[in-house]
């Protein structure tokens, strides 16, 4: 006997009654992204952090002290698992299904974030790259900037419900649209 | 006709009606008409209703006294049905159109008051009243003083509904908060918005301006108003820059943050189900400018509270920004510059001002033509009922009757400096100034403009230009020399302090809102409460909801006078937020309704709901408690169904929500050695490990297992309650205990969907889903390990049992959580697999005697649990091993862990009773322990419990009384071993 | 209604990302004597004023912190890293 099993996603009910059509403000839920916890060892801070950044298709979100998240939306959590398998002193933790990928954008972002987030998100302050763990609708998320206008939440999977319900709620006021994204 | 609206200017300046824009409201049922930029207040005065409610004790009638959030008198409630709020200041609620407005403390109505006779018995109702009247019979209080009190005293009533609008909170940040948008503060965030620095200005009104509204002067060659208005043009397209009006800064806290309430929609007839009727903000500043100007004070004297009386600068915000002059013939009472300011501004809109009565004998203030003036005069009493007519001034011991319809009052200034003083700094008495001063605080947050003391508005002007670009310096941007606009026609508003008229007939108000009147303040001196702080609570002087904004310096400066000391010698009472009311809605933001925290979902919730789970909350997580099927009467019927068909078949539980803890790192074996009691250096891969964690002073702090996946990388799982706990306690116990060793950690509890499928059936199900050897040879009970199931997908599977029964624990990545738990339902069809919930789950754990977190209960050592073996006292050091042997924790007649089953079998006991020996009474000193845990047992058809029990161990066999205190019961229970069902284990290790 | 603290490793957050473990001891020797470990578990010094304590920045890196302020005024002197990993030198205060 062969089992097949779907996978499904914690946001596809949330998801299921938004309109496709995105608005200026939109908020995309990434299907199925690669997500890993990376922590260096004593010591191996500077050569892990070095290391990551030469893992394909992946981008890497600050934590704390040599702790990181390596997020992909192309590489599949194997591909991504095999680069960071092979680096020194650090060890890894798959989290692609312990953790959503949000994504926000759009010309009122800040405001929508100003009512989730107590971090100051002027463009100045908090710059295109710059992630960060952080209380966002009570619920500590990692937050990274990753355009002009554009913010992605890496937020763990028990509470996406919660915080999904509640960023739409503050987006209200600017007409934010959700769906999941294309790629 | 009395008071009035007047004709519009001809140039069409001047002040902030949009007479374009007529809106109609109702006031008490009537209809009324006004204008864009009206207040409720002005738009009541424009149709000459100056009498607006009625006093908080005496039920006397009463027109607004100013014109701004200082208001004591001018309440009502605003808003029908569900968004009925009460006790609104009608002299800052904006006007909109269909407002429905209702007067307040009143009945039948607003003209015809029954309470007032209250004031028939008002030596009743002095300083201390509470205390003195209604001290006896005592029951009389609840039952009759009180009810009678609350019905003829008080403020509106709250809406009985629900709010049906949204709340939100928001952050922002800035480089400057400027506090107040009147000439300093607008000059302020002109001077640091054109440096480039990030500015805030907020003002509790709708319109920015503050005095440059009410102020007839004119500002760089344009009218006040107009220099306003171009001034928050500018600033308005200052990117750096953001606008806040409506916005009251409450609260100065912390590390620089400000507390802030936006009215984002109060002042619409129909809200936007988009935006939140409120919006409270938190904005944390790097400097901030007090800008809050100052409060004119009233004066003192009999009769100070007839409609129709208002301080000199209402008067000029009534006059000159709506057009409204509060009566025909006006009066005016002062004791400085403001009041003859006033007379200049009615003289010139064709108002008539019967006298200008200045308690001075002599000032140079400009007389407006015509204008008599009474020189070392007072007032000293007022006729008329519901509004003013005519007054009694006297001189020189003689009194003359003035025609008068309305009073304008000045009393001199004070500066507005509550929010520096609300984190411990208490205001400074100048004798110069004849009033409190902002107190120093620090370079991070200044008074500018008359809040710091300035008199002219030319020097709030220059001030706020000057302190704006001198904080901006100092945060290191260019400085940038705001050009300081020429004043034209300003006036001096200098006073000599007249604190009250003696010898009045009628009552002379200090508190408007609670009518404390000077004699109350002499009853508060003469009976002992003489420190400031006694006289507010004794005279209730300063309470309530303007909380003496208006009343508490002239309370202070009276006091003084009658102690015969300097108001710096009272002081003032304690400063705290709120600055004025702040709605719960908004303090609550989103946090309401099933919003109030944020909720956490198992991957198997979906999977439970479609298996007909009814859920219970444990902390954040919502868990499946039941499998309700029909026909099954209650869940006691679904419980004992599930309990059953696991100890006979098997069952399905969700356990994915218990903590899961990577650990990596050559230190890891090691450190897990030194965070539980028992050992665990020589756990083998591939195997799972019961283990226990002590708090530092030796008692029970979480147990769960942990299992070796790699040698440098274990798997722990913690209680679902404990979790948090304890990933924060390992993380403690690494950075600042053992540095040195090399161990990771990281939570994986999400990543997981992880079910526990058990009964003697179990093995049979599992290996259809699994495709490794699970036999009880290959994978023994404790085993652990990766595992690939039908199909490919790999999983984690332990065997490991919280019911007793042959059990194991599959944990599957979670998206993947449902359609494993769904193939395990369908392998196990045949077998008759249940899903079961929590309350089966303890169900199965009570009878098997395994301890939850009602038996780790913080006062519970590891021998009183039974778990003694797990000490492993030959370990160099283990957290809380040093003190776990210290004199106490190990005495003979500590409490123990024992089982309880009641001798008739019908009888039913609580967790929480208390065990006593047969006969004794309850006492502290007969009790003998507890009982932590109870269910009933279906396997064994009675209750059972879990206790503890004083030297347990050793009583198994004896009779005990379960005394319930609280729930009134006692029943005798037998003591008994803690393990009801298979004591050897042989289902467990089968 | 807030205060905020400066992470070494996060910068400055809302306490509300914090959680606080109280004054910060080091734990004694294990073969310290009984009056030493009374003294690390039950007894504090609990002064008004300036003190040192843990706090964990369990929302943001989940480093132990230790942070020196005054429990009366809530000025803060300084947060350092407990396991030495970093610190936030004496904050400036604004306009000091």
């Amino acid at each position: 006997m062969s089992l097949a099993l779907f996978h499904r996603h914690v946001l596809e009910d949330h998801l299921s009654g938004f309109e496709a059509n995105a608005n200026p403000n939109h908020l995309s839920v990434v299907r199925r992204p690669a997500i890993f916890s990376v922590l260096a060892h004593r010591g191996q801070g500077a050569a892990v952090r070095t290391a990551l950044s030469s893992v394909a298709d992946t981008h890497i979100r600050d934590c704390g002290p040599e702790e990181w998240l390596l997020v992909s939306r192309t590489s599949g959590a194997a591909a991504v698992e095999t680069g960071v398998a092979e680096i020194a002193g650090a060890s890894h933790v798959d989290q692609s299904d312990g953790r959503v990928l949000i994504e926000i954008h759009g010309p009122s972002v800040r405001r929508i974030l100003a009512r989730c987030v107590a971090l100051d998100l002027h463009s100045d302050v908090f710059v295109i790259g710059a992630s960060t763990n952080a209380l966002c609708c009570h619920v500590a998320v990692n937050l990274a900037r990753t355009g002009d206008d554009r913010f992605e939440i890496v937020a763990p999977r028990s509470f996406a419900g919660s915080l999904f319900e509640e960023l739409m709620e503050m987006g209200r006021e600017f007409a934010l649209t959700a769906s999941f994204s294309r790629d | 006709m009395t008071s009035y609206r007047l004709g519009a200017p001809a140039d069409g300046s001047g002040n902030g009606l949009n007479r374009a824009h007529p809106l109609t409201f109702t006031f008490d049922g009537r209809s009324y008409k006004g204008f864009e930029g009206d207040t409720l207040a002005s738009a009541l005065l424009a149709n000459d209703q100056m009498l607006m409610g009625r006093s908080f004790k005496y039920h006397r009638p009463r027109g607004p006294v100013t014109a701004g959030s200082s208001e004591p008198n001018a309440l009502m409630t605003i808003g029908t049905g569900a968004r009925g709020e009460p006790n609104v200041r009608a002299t800052v609620a904006e006007l909109y159109e269909g407002l429905t407005a209702v007067s307040q403390n009143r009945w039948p109505s607003l003209s015809t008051d029954f309470g007032a006779v209250n004031g028939l018995f008002g030596p009743l109702l002095g300083a201390g009243f509470y205390y003195k009247t209604f001290m006896w019979p005592a029951m009389f209080w609840e039952k009759i003083y009180e009810p009678l009190i609350r019905k003829a005293a008080g403020l509106g009533k709250l809406a009985m509904q629900a709010d049906p609008d949204r709340y939100e909170k928001a952050w922002a940040h800035c480089d400057l908060l400027v506090i107040g948008s009147g000439p300093a503060g607008l000059m302020a965030a002109l001077a640091a918005g054109r440096a480039g620095a990030r500015v805030i200005i907020a003002d509790e009104g709708f319109q920015l301006g503050g005095s440059l509204l009410s102020e007839s002067v004119s500002v760089g060659g344009v009218s006040a108003a107009d220099f306003a208005r171009s001034t928050v043009e500018e600033l308005t397209s200052l990117a750096n820059v953001t606008l806040m009006p409506r916005t009251t800064i409450f609260g100065w806290y912390d590390d620089m943050v400000f507390g802030a309430v936006e009215r984002v929609q109060k002042h619409v007839g129909t809200p936007s189900p988009d935006l939140p009727m409120e919006r409270l903000w938190r904005i944390a500043a790097k400097r901030a400018i007090l800008a809050s100007g100052a409060e004119e004070r009233p004066l003192v004297f009999g009769g100070n509270d007839k409609p129709g009386v208002m301080t000199a600068s209402a008067m000029r915000t009534y006059l000159n920004r709506y057009s409204v002059s509060a009566g025909t013939k006006v009066a005016v009472f002062t004791n400085g510059g403001s009041g003859y300011r006033t007379a200049a501004d009615l003289s010139a809109s064709g108002v008539t001002v019967s006298a200008i009565i200045d308690a001075r004998a002599q000032s140079s203030d400009v007389v407006p033509e015509g204008v008599r003036v009474i020189r070392s005069g007072a007032v000293v009493d007022t006729k008329g009922r519901l509004r003013l007519d005519g007054l009694i001034a006297e001189r020189s011991g003689f009194q003359e009757q003035i025609e008068c319809d309305a009073l304008a009052m000045a009393g001199g200034w004070s500066p507005v400096v509550h929010l520096m003083c609300q984190r411990g700094a208490k205001p400074v008495w100048s004798d110069d100034a004849q009033a409190f001063m902002a107190p120093d605080v620090g370079a991070a947050f200044i008074a500018a403009g008359s809040a710091a003391g300035c008199d002219t508005i030319a020097a709030c002007l220059k001030d706020g230009a000057e302190k704006g670009a001198a904080l901006c310096l100092a945060l290191g941007f260019s400085s940038y020399a705001a050009n300081i606009p020429e004043v034209e026609g300003d006036y001096d508003p200098a006073f000599a302090p007249l604190w009250y008229v003696p010898g009045a007939k009628d009552k002379a108000f200090v508190d408007f809102q609670n009518d404390v009147h000077v004699s109350d303040l002499g009853i508060a001196q003469r009976e002992g409460f003489g420190h400031i702080e006694h006289t507010k609570r004794y005279t209730t002087a300063g309470m309530a909801t303007d909380q003496g904004k208006l009343g508490n310096v002239n309370t202070i400066g009276i006091v003084a006078g009658m102690r015969g000391v300097s108001p710096a010698e009272i002081g003032t009472t304690t400063f705290r937020p709120f600055y004025t009311p702040v709605s719960f809605g908004a303090l609550a933001g989103t946090s309401r309704g099933e919003h109030a925290a944020p909720v956490r979902t198992s991957p198997l919730h979906d999977w439970a709901k479609k298996n007909g789970a009814t859920f219970v909350e444990a902390g954040l997580w919502h868990r499946s408690a039941w499998f309700a099927r029909e026909g099954e009467k209650g869940w006691r019927d679904s419980v004992d169904r599930e309990v059953l068909n696991v100890r006979h078949n098997a069952g399905l539980c969700d356990v994915s929500t218990l903590g899961k803890i990577e650990i990596f790192g050559t230190g890891a074996a090691e450190f897990l050695n030194r965070v539980y009691s028992n050992a665990f250096l020589k756990l083998p891969v591939g195997k799972a490990r019961y283990g226990l964690m002590l708090r530092e002073d030796g008692m029970i702090f979480d147990d769960g297992t942990t299992s070796r996946l790699a040698e440098n990388h274990y798997v722990m799982t913690t209680t679902t309650a404990y979790a948090g706990e304890v990933m924060a306690h390992l993380e403690f116990a690494s950075q600042t205990f053992w540095p040195e060793l090399d161990v990771r950690f990281v939570s994986a509890t999400d990543q997981w969907a992880q079910m526990s499928l058990a009964g003697p059936k179990a093995r049979a199900i599992m290996s259809r889903v699994v495709e490794d050897d699970i036999s009880d040879a290959a994978f023994p009970y404790l085993a652990a390990k990766t595992v690939t199931l039908r199909g490919g997908l790999k999983a984690r599977l332990f065997r490991i049992s919280f019911s007793g029964e042959l059990a194991y624990e599959l944990a599957v990545p979670a998206g993947y959580g449902e359609a494993v738990a769904d193939a395990i339902m369908e392998a196990g069809r045949d077998e008759g697999i249940c899903a079961y919930g929590v309350e089966a789950l303890n169900v199965l754990r009570v009878e098997k005697g395994f301890i939850t977190h009602s038996e780790i209960d913080g006062r519970t050592t590891a021998d009183d649990l039974g778990y003694g073996k797990m000490m492993g006292m030959n370990k160099p050091d283990f957290i809380g091993k040093r003190l776990s042997s210290r004199f106490g924790l190990t005495a003979a007649d500590r409490a123990q862990l024992v089982g309880l089953k009641p001798i008739e079998a019908d009888k039913e006991f609580k967790a929480g009773a208390h065990l006593l020996k047969e006969g004794a009474s309850p006492s502290m000193a007969s009790d003998q322990g507890w009982v932590s845990s109870v269910c009933h047992s279906p396997t064994l058809g009675h209750m059972i419990g879990l206790a503890m029990l004083k030297s347990g161990r050793e009583r198994y066999g004896e009779k005990i009384l379960v005394w319930d205190g609280l729930r009134g019961s006692e029943v005798v229970a037998e003591v008994c071993s803690p393990v009801f069902v298979d004591p050897d284990n042989r289902k467990l290790q089968g | 209604m807030a205060s905020l603290i400066t992470c070494p490793h996060c910068g400055t957050r809302p306490k509300e990302e914090f959680s606080i473990r109280g004054a910060a001891l080091r734990r004694p020797d294990p073969a310290a004597s009984d009056e030493v470990w009374q003294a690390y578990v039950y007894v504090r010094d609990n002064p008004k004023g300036r003190y040192q304590e843990y706090w964990h920045h369990a929302a943001g890196c989940r480093r132990w912190l230790v942070v020196e302020r005054d429990n009366f005024s809530h000025e803060v002197f300084g947060v350092v890293d407990a396991g030495g990993a970093a610190e936030t030198k004496s904050q400036a205060r604004a306009g000091e």
